[in-house]
């Protein structure tokens, strides 16, 4: 007759039925803290036997709910239905009316009992953890789950294991629940906050000496979201934030969406440090878009997190060649652009700035204008956008096999002061050796005719070893080059030629007064041309050269030691190789099988169990299976019917 | 994306995959369609724009490899037998090319002889500038010079000119081209300031062939003259291109200030070989420019006469003029530089390559 949306704050639904006799029960189900506080008095065995099985099914690892169920009179649902439909069809606030009046309905409930759903982790996450981790990325869980729960999705996830030093902050301590048996919100409120102060407090100076005497010894911090909306406080944010930070991994959990986002702009603001969030579920979206980067998995629960995020990705275990492979190679590139962008304009324009001291510093341009405007246009621009696209330091399976190379990024170490003082100053010994080296080769006369170059056969000259050296440079900085570096390269140095020749050639009414007609031909018919293109690049990319080879030899960086210990390996493509069915362990043709297994569309179903190891009802139906395990049989046996029925499960 | 070290992900709905769906084995079309979309997916570099949906996508092609980043690619690296293999290389190359440059610049015989002191007579050496301006005082001047080297024919004759920017801004734009070419109705503004003179315009006009260099150099040997051929010493595409056959002077040097030398308005710019030569601006404040060409062998310790007139005033910017007698080589003019460079780059190549080798022998990575 009506029934009530779930949504996570309210952690709740409910529906109300007419039995075929008349009579009206309100049926609820939800999660276990949100349905207790709605009970009625009385029946405290079942309480306390439900609760004890809660718990026993949270340490499993199972989620759970909890179902009450309330008997209505027709007077009580008519009242109360009045109110209702005043409430839904008001115009202002509705939400909020509507909770308030499901508050006055959902009350007062006696507990059926309670269910556990196993759910298991998608396929691939632990092992994407692990690797994060050693790529020195703190990983942080916020789940709207109980804490048993969540403290079995960081075992799942090799975040915490038996050696790791726990710190937990929950609210269900003894002296929190005798508070709330007293019934007094205030006091309730001031008891947490108190209990959350003392526990940062000390596990904050426990933290830090377990840090400088054992430091191999990993940390966790584990509250709950209840606590965490007092130790967000700004009173207690200091120290929650500096406890999170020491702790090798924190689990947050029962938080809501906004606490999610609290959190996340608590470590963006608070410790400076980029964050990066990644959900799949509409009530993610406020924390992707309260960190750096927004991640969102499209999958079963909707389209939402991935509409909000600034990237989206179909598996969570894809996490690891997002930031891994394409980010590390993203950043690599970036830098490689933009530090090679402001040395070939560097180069360039401090040859023109020798060429100064010797015209009475009258300001008269070395080069043609059309030189000048056409260098970044044309004769240099292509090759740096190929190395900005396919450069890479190591293949994408090295990247992952060796995740200590994210730290490159972490340390910014390819674009620090030093890196770009470096290129700086190989630019302005080229432009020394362009300028001082040109002008002096090309002081007296040339070839048998005698004939002098001018001003402008000398900056000809000039520019072209300059757009020489500068493309053949940037393939001396690259680290992995394709055909098309090669095209890009030599199309700009056939470009320059093409251009100059073409230019030289033809006189138009709208010239200047440059006076490049024929330059290049007369050029080109001397030794000396030849002679000097050669001997400046080289001269030019000595000192690049040796700078390099040294760098390399002696001081490497960490991606020059991993190229160097695997440039014996074939050339790997990045795609999946599907391999023969025959060649594939029984796990992996498994797993196989079930990735070619049809999606659907719909998004109303209850099941996600096909990780491997258990047993998925569609793959069975397709011919894909399992070996049974004893639990797994005695479970089936123990169902009453033989039918084995998708079961809907309103997730909340 | 490479920055991060805080990774949150919400474990409230942990990631589930979605669920399989049940299909009749019957739908044998549609489902491969879902199933290619679903591989394509599932491909590891998660940037889904390559495949077509509703079609099995290609993965192989020029096309998928580029966008899959995925060519095949050359990785070099630069390891210590590389560089001194390189090294070596260059050294090998280098050395023996610095040996013939070097060689051929030294059988360039060639002879600089400063004169614009030496032309003025004793009584003027404290005010040159009234000298030399001064026309009613004869500029001639008579140097004797000695040749110390056979001088095989051609023999070049240029007049240097020292501390005269003609690379200066304001200088070198200053001129026409169209004007050179086609005549005086195309006088440009980019001349100014030697645009108009008496209201007439000037051809050729601005500043570069208003200060045409007009000393005159004729050589004896004994009694002998030598014949200095001077045509053909300006560069065919400017005779033939820029300067027009039926331009003539006009109204030139015709104002107050004189800066150089007359044109003769008889002949055509285009034979007007000297003008051609000086409005080539030279790039450095000290060059040379090419005034004509011996075509006769001068033997070792002749003694060649030079009758100079000194008419062409650089005493007022502390200018400096010089008369140079060179042969030429293939390779051009005396021009040690090249012939040094590529030797000291070849040797230190190898000096750099000896050097790492050793330390590659004895100092393993």
């Amino acid at each position: 007759m009506f029934w009530n949306l779930t949504d996570s704050t309210r952690k709740r639904q409910s529906v109300v039925c007419r039995f075929p006799n008349g009579k009206l029960v309100l049926y609820c189900k939800g999660a276990d803290n949100v349905i207790y506080e709605r009970l009625a008095d009385g029946n405290y065995d079942i309480k306390k036997t439900s609760r004890e099985h809660l718990e026993q099914f949270g340490s499993a690892g199972l989620r759970t709910l909890c179902l009450a169920y309330r008997d209505l009179s027709m007077d009580q649902y008519k009242s109360w239905n009045e109110k209702f439909v005043q409430a839904k069809s008001s115009l202002r606030d509705r939400d909020k009316k509507l909770d308030e009046v499901a508050e006055l309905i959902e009350k007062d409930l006696i507990l059926i009992g309670c269910t556990a759903i196993e759910d298991k982790l998608q396929e691939g996450v632990p092992a994407c953890i692990e690797t994060l981790s050693a790529a020195g990325i703190k990983i942080w869980v916020l789940t709207g789950d109980k804490m048993e729960t969540a403290i079995n999705i960081a075992y799942a996830c090799s975040l915490v294991n038996n050696d790791t030093k726990q710190f937990i902050i929950s609210s269900e301590t003894d002296t929190i629940r005798e508070a709330e048996d007293r019934g007094d919100p205030v006091e309730i409120a001031r008891v947490i906050k108190e209990s959350v102060k003392q526990s940062l407090r000390s596990y904050l100076e426990e933290a830090r000496r377990s840090l400088s005497n054992t430091p191999e010894r990993k940390l966790a911090f584990i509250i709950d979201g209840r606590c965490l909306m007092y130790a967000l406080d700004p009173a207690l944010r200091v120290n929650l934030l500096g406890l999170s930070l020491i702790c090798h991994s924190v689990v947050c959990c029962r938080v809501s969406p906004l606490q999610k986002a609290q959190v996340t702009s608590l470590v963006r603001k608070g410790a400076r440090k980029i964050t990066l969030s990644i959900g799949d579920g509409a009530n993610d979206v406020s924390m992707i878009q309260a960190a750096h980067v927004g991640i969102g998995i499209s999958g079963q629960e909707g389209m939402q997190a991935v509409m909000a995020s600034d990237f989206a990705i179909a598996q969570f275990r894809y996490l690891t060649d997002l930031l891994l492979v394409h980010g590390r190679w993203s950043y690599l590139r970036l830098c490689k652009v933009i530090t090679y962008f402001f040395y070939k304009n560097l180069t360039f324009t401090l040859t023109q700035f020798w060429f100064t001291f010797q015209t009475g510093f009258s300001g008269q341009r070395f080069y043609d204008d059309w030189f000048q405007s056409l260098y970044n246009v044309i004769f240099t621009a292509l090759p740096v956008i190929m190395v900005g696209l396919f450069d890479k330091d190591v293949s994408a399976s090295l990247s992952k096999k060796y995740p200590q190379l994210y730290q490159e990024g972490i340390r910014n170490t390819f674009f620090k002061w030093k890196v770009i003082a470096v290129w700086g100053f190989f630019a302005f010994y080229q432009s020394i050796v362009f300028y001082y080296f040109t002008a002096a080769a090309s002081q007296h006369g040339h070839g048998s005719s005698g004939k002098i170059l001018g001003q402008w056969d000398v900056s000809t000259m000039a520019f072209t070893c300059v757009v020489v050296t500068v493309n053949l440079r940037l393939l001396m900085s690259c680290n992995s080059i394709t055909r098309w570096h090669y095209f890009s390269v030599a199309g700009s140095i056939a470009a320059w030629f093409l251009f100059i020749f073409i230019y030289s050639a033809i006189m138009t009414s709208f010239d200047r007064q440059e006076n490049v007609y024929f330059v290049i031909y007369v050029l080109m018919s001397t030794f000396f041309f030849y002679l000097t293109l050669i001997l400046v690049p080289v001269i030019a990319l000595f000192g690049d050269f040796l700078y390099l080879s040294l760098q390399r030899w002696l001081f490497p960086y960490d991606y020059q030691v991993v190229q160097e210990m695997h440039k014996d390996d074939p050339h790997e493509y990045s795609m999946i190789r599907l391999p023969e069915r025959s060649h594939l362990s029984p796990e992996e043709a498994r797993s196989y099988a079930i990735s070619m297994l049809p999606r659907e569309n719909s998004k109303h179903t209850g099941f996600a169990f096909d990780s491997p190891g258990y047993e998925s009802f569609f793959a069975s139906q397709q011919g894909v299976c399992v070996p049974h395990k004893p639990w797994d049989v005695a479970r089936r046996a123990s169902m009453k019917q033989q039918r084995q029925q998708p079961q809907r499960t309103g997730r909340s | 994306l490479s920055h991060l070290p805080f990774c949150f992900f919400s474990g409230s709905s942990p990631p589930i995959c979605r669920p399989c769906e049940v299909r009749t084995p019957a739908s044998g079309r549609g489902s491969r369609v879902e199933l290619a979309a679903v591989m394509d997916e599932a491909g590891s570099s998660a940037s889904a724009g390559s495949a077509p949906r509703g079609g099995r996508p290609a993965r192989s092609g020029v096309f998928y490899k580029f966008t899959q980043q995925d060519l095949p690619a050359w990785k070099p690296a630069m390891t210590p037998g590389y560089v001194i293999a390189i090294f070596l290389i260059i050294g090998i190359i280098f050395v023996p090319v610095g040996l013939i440059c070097l060689q051929a610049s030294n059988r360039v015989a060639e002879i600089v002889h400063r004169y614009d002191i030496d032309c003025v007579p004793d009584a003027y050496r404290s005010n040159k500038q009234a000298y030399i301006k001064d026309s009613s005082i004869s500029k001639k001047c008579i140097q004797k010079v000695k040749v110390q080297y056979h001088m095989k024919a051609p023999i070049y004759v240029y007049y240097e000119l020292d501390n005269f920017y003609q690379n200066h801004r304001r200088y070198i734009k200053s001129r026409s081209d169209k004007q050179l070419r086609h005549g005086l109705q195309y006088t440009d503004s980019s001349c100014s300031p030697i645009e108009r003179s008496n209201g007439l315009p000037v051809v050729p006009c601005g500043l570069i062939a208003w200060s045409l260099f007009n000393d005159t150099y004729d050589f004896t040997r004994g009694s002998m003259g030598l014949m200095v051929d001077r045509k053909n010493i300006s560069w065919r595409s400017d005779r033939e291109h820029k300067y027009g056959k039926d331009v003539y002077p006009f109204n030139f040097q015709n104002g107050s200030l004189i800066g150089g030398g007359k044109l003769d308005p008889d002949i055509p710019l285009s034979n007007q070989e000297d003008l051609i030569v000086w409005m080539r601006a030279a790039a450095l404040p000290q060059f040379r420019k090419l005034y004509g060409v011996i075509e006769e062998d001068i033997q070792a310790d002749e003694t060649i006469t030079m009758h100079i007139t000194n008419n062409y005033n650089t005493y007022s910017f502390g200018g400096k003029k010089s008369l140079v007698l060179t042969t030429s080589t293939w390779l051009g003019g005396k021009n040690d530089f090249l012939g040094y460079a590529y030797l000291i780059t070849g040797s230190s190549s190898i000096f750099l390559c000896i050097l790492f080798a050793l330390i590659h022998v004895k100092i393993p990575r």
